[in-house]
């Protein structure tokens, strides 16, 4: 009940800055909606990073089957050798924010941040379980994330990148992705 | 680079040539009108109140601590592999800085937006070195294409049309650009910088915050440019001020709340980044990236201990007191401030760039308070400025002559008040019935834009015991403050004002010993004069005789309630004569409204129209907003609002003969936006702001008459 209140609630908040939410998310409907979008922009690439063991080998093979039918190609990491050619960036989020339609993502693992920073769209999946009403809920959880042993990189990201340093008019996709898309994982029946 | 004015005659010759800049004017006023609306949406919900005083106690629970918080950072980033540097100086931190690069083999940097490297001229350091400096902030590569400095804080290139950045991309691209498709202009940058991100061996970022029990640093941005700077390059320099040291993510997470939402109306911005260690990097031999802090001191420790002036390091960067000044709206950031611009801007350049740089900027002040009550942090911008101009004037061994002046008379009242009536005398040849209408040629034609009204014949305090109402069974017993304006310039709006009153049952009197408020002389930053006339004034008004100390003048109401406990405190305290003075010192309409509590009964049905100028000092200084609105309804007139009421007339004291152009541009913008509404009368709470309009009025042709609240409502009122 409350969790469908925070989904809601993340879902407007998101939709108001230029980011796309669609819910019910399987396996198999990550992998068609993120290779039927890269094909749609005429992308070639889709670089997938941050997945747990059990999701990607539910996502990977279908989703490196659907893409190659469309000519598009399922990146290799390390993303290094990459930077000027991804497309389409496939990634999970840890948390969500509802009172902002915020991701947080645990971004130490280098792929990760080359397919959600250098990418043209970035396509992430949240477990509407694990959004949070604000960051005054999430604070204790993020700091733990960053207080674990060696490296942190959480980052937050709120809709695509975004400038109004011309004469204050917004644009969008100045440095980071220009297109933002978030995939409700579907929620398990099991309560 | 960055050339400041550094004498009021070189600063006046600046802001003739701003005032000409057309593009400038237009859209920081589109700015100032957008970003109101932006703010109140983004807060609306939220207890901002309560928000900004979490923010301030955060900070002000932080800054007594900093170098204990420094070292328990310190502890825990180099635990992490992490080296943190202590700079001491500007120039200290650009060689660190230099000598990392150097250290790591480095030739290209690309950095992200950090007002820090900008007040150490950072870029020259490093270029001067043969390092070649790429900003990647879209605002900060134009200007630093333009070879320019930011003009405002969160926008550094708010100040340039599409024109001008179109000319310049089409030189970078070399292609033509059309300025007309802004989107295509910054896919321009988009473009460009890739290629520098991907090169950069180093990256340099600033940081919003830095928390000590991690070791952690956070970011806060739009265009995702400070991802890819502490993302690509093998190694990552922050360069963050010693005030940025916070105790944790929660403190952290607080002023984010207040920091994205004022700085641009957002609940938050596109990205936050938390980073702490060495993160795995591609590019790296050992496969983590290098990371450097480098903590700048630059004055702030010593800052951060001073009882006065430490809560400017409260500030947490989100420039919108210069978004809601009046005289940023007309000039901009580069005539309006030297690296750090805006009402913070004139504070810290004293601090942080030298009393030279800081000299003609920080006389540039209305006090008109719209920076204070718009601060996340708190800070009292406009009474720090006026310390910091007095910190000039001490270090500068002069005060002018005209301060030695006013402080000698102004602590004198019999002194001051036999001056002003001697005046009366002066003024007679000049005199065109109750106005003056072109000042003596001495004065220059700079002053001409307003009419000044004569000093009346007969103060009221001469007028006092021949005319005060008898008043038998008083309800209540009032001592009005009658302030300077209407003891001497406009008696008929306090005898209104008493009239009225005596028809409620309530005695006032006027309590001879009174003396000028003292605001004109803490607007000159003559702080001990001004200590004195508080000290007259409050055995003058005698509180304990009295249920209320009534004035007219919202000026001399906000300053009595705001600057009385500062000037009177005793050892960190307010003494008790002091604390009832505050509480006892009402503004005339929330005293009709709030205690009177008068109804529609009282007044006559006109359904004059009628606008309504709301005094800098009244809605902000004394926060008294709706009362105004609520009397003139119930005294039955038709109030129209207007747009901008409540920003300043540009009287503001002398600030109006120090700065005549700017205070020419106010006015103009507020006779403009009064006539607009099709009223006929201009209702207002304050003598000065009476004085500046009806001047105005008077110069445009304008057929709108300027009244104080009191003597309107005393013709409203039905004949007993």
């Amino acid at each position: 009940m409350e969790n469908g209140k925070n989904k809601e609630l993340f879902k407007e908040k998101a939709e108001a800055i230029q980011t796309l939410v669609s819910s019910a998310a399987t396996p198999e409907v990550i992998a068609a909606y993120t290779v039927d979008l890269t094909a749609d922009q005429g992308g070639k690439t889709i670089a997938l990073a941050g997945f747990d063991e059990e999701t990607l080998a539910a996502l990977l093979p279908d989703l490196k089957e659907k893409a190659k039918a469309k000519g598009i190609e399922v990146l290799e990491p390390p993303f290094r050798p990459h930077l000027e050619n991804i497309h389409t960036g496939l990634t999970p989020a840890l948390w969500g924010i509802a009172q902002t339609g915020t991701l947080v993502l645990r971004s130490a693992d280098e792929n990760l941040r080359i397919a959600t920073m250098l990418a043209e769209t970035h396509v992430c999946v949240l477990d509407p379980a694990t959004i949070y009403p604000s960051t005054d809920e999430l604070a204790p959880l993020l700091d733990a994330a960053i207080k674990e042993n060696g490296a942190a990189y959480m980052a937050f990201i709120t809709g695509p990148s975004r400038t109004a340093d011309i004469e204050r008019v917004l644009s969008i996709g100045v440095h980071g992705p220009e297109f933002l898309h978030i995939l409700f994982k579907e929620e398990k029946a099991d309560d | 680079m960055i050339k400041t004015p550094q004498n009021m005659k070189d600063y006046t010759d600046q802001i003739r040539a701003t005032l000409k800049e057309k593009f400038l004017q237009t859209t920081l006023n589109n700015f100032a009108t957008s970003y109101k609306a932006s703010r109140a949406k983004a807060f609306s919900g939220m207890d901002l109140e309560a928000l900004r005083e979490e923010i301030a106690c955060a900070k002000d629970a932080a800054l007594p601590r900093l170098e204990e918080l420094l070292e328990e950072f310190t502890r825990h980033a180099e635990a992490d592999g992490v080296k943190v540097h202590f700079a001491k100086t500007a120039q200290e931190a650009n060689a660190i800085i230099a000598a990392i690069a150097k250290e790591n083999n480095v030739k290209t940097i690309v950095k992200s937006k950090s007002m820090t490297a900008e007040e150490t001229f950072l870029n020259d350091h490093l270029e001067k070195q043969g390092l070649k400096v790429t900003e990647t902030d879209l605002g900060e590569w134009i200007i630093q294409l333009r070879h320019e400095g930011p003009s405002h804080m969160v926008m550094p290139a708010i100040h340039l049309s599409r024109y001008q950045v179109g000319d310049l991309f089409t030189g970078v691209s070399g292609e033509e650009q059309d300025p007309e498709n802004i989107d295509k202009l910054v896919k321009v940058a988009r473009k460009q910088l890739r290629p520098r991100f991907i090169e950069a061996d180093m990256g340099i970022s600033g940081a919003n915050f830095a928390m000590a029990d991690s070791g952690a640093i956070g970011i806060v941005t739009n265009e995702g440019n400070a991802r890819l700077t502490t993302t690509l390059p093998r190694v990552h320099v922050t360069l963050a001020g010693v005030d940025k040291l916070i105790p944790d993510i929660k403190t952290a997470l607080t002023a984010l709340k207040g920091l994205t939402r004022n700085a641009t109306g957002q609940g938050i911005t596109s990205y936050v980044t938390w980073i702490k260690g060495q993160p795995p990097c591609g590019a790296s031999e050992k496969e983590v990236q290098t990371r450097h802090i480098v903590f700048l001191d630059n004055g702030r420790l010593a800052l951060a201990k001073d009882p006065v002036f430490s809560e400017v390091l409260r500030c947490i960067r989100c420039g919108a007191c210069a978004n809601v000044c009046p005289i940023y709206r007309i000039l901009g950031g580069h005539t309006y401030g030297h690296v750090y611009i805006g009402a913070i801007g004139l504070i810290l350049t004293f601090f942080y760039h030298g009393r030279d740089n800081a000299r003609a900027i920080v006389k540039n002040c209305l006090n008109c308070q719209s920076c204070k009550v718009v601060c996340p942090a708190k800070i009292d911008l406009p009474y720090l400025i006026k310390k910091v101009y007095r910190e000039v004037m001490d270090e500068d061994g002069k005060r002018p002559l005209r301060n030695r002046l006013l402080a000698r008379v102004m602590g004198n009242r019999k002194l001051f008040h036999t001056l002003l009536k001697n005046a009366w005398m002066a003024q007679a040849p000049i005199a065109d019935g109750p106005k003056i209408r072109h000042l003596p040629t001495i004065f220059g034609r700079k002053h001409d834009f307003r009419t000044i009204p004569v000093l009346a014949k007969h103060p009221l305090r001469d007028q006092w015991s021949s005319f005060k109402p008898v008043v038998r069974n008083p309800k209540l017993k009032v001592a009005l403050f009658a302030g300077c304006a209407q003891d001497f310039i406009y008696p008929q709006q306090a005898k209104d004002a008493v009239t009225l009153l005596a028809s409620y049952g309530v005695d006032v009197d006027l309590p001879m010993d009174q003396t000028c408020c003292g605001l004109p002389l803490l607007m000159m930053a003559e702080n001990e004069t001004a200590k004195e006339v508080a000290e007259q004034n409050l055995k003058a008004l005698d509180t304990d005789r009295y249920d209320y100390i009534l004035t007219l003048c919202a000026s001399c109401g906000s300053h009595i309630k705001e600057n009385y406990p500062k000037l009177l405190q005793k050892e960190n305290a307010v003494p008790e004569g002091v604390k009832k003075l505050e509480e006892k010192i009402i503004d005339f309409s929330s005293f009709m409204v709030n205690v009177l509590k008068v109804t529609a009964d009282d007044f006559r049905v006109s359904g004059k129209k009628v606008a309504y100028h709301a005094p800098c000092h009244l809605c902000r200084g004394l926060d008294v907003v709706e009362e105004p609105r609520e009397l003139m309804r119930v005294a039955g007139l038709d109030y129209v609002p207007a747009a901008d009421e409540d920003v300043c007339c540009g009287f503001s004291g002398s600030y109006s003969v120090d700065f005549p152009e700017v205070s020419e541009q106010l006015l103009r913008r507020k006779v403009a936006n009064m006539e607009a509404t099709g009223a006929d009368i201009v209702v207002t709470d304050c003598p000065g702001c009476v004085m500046q309009i009806s001047g105005g009025m008077d110069k445009h042709a304008s057929r709108m008459r300027v009244c104080h609240m009191a003597e309107i409502l005393r013709e409203m009122r039905k004949k007993e």
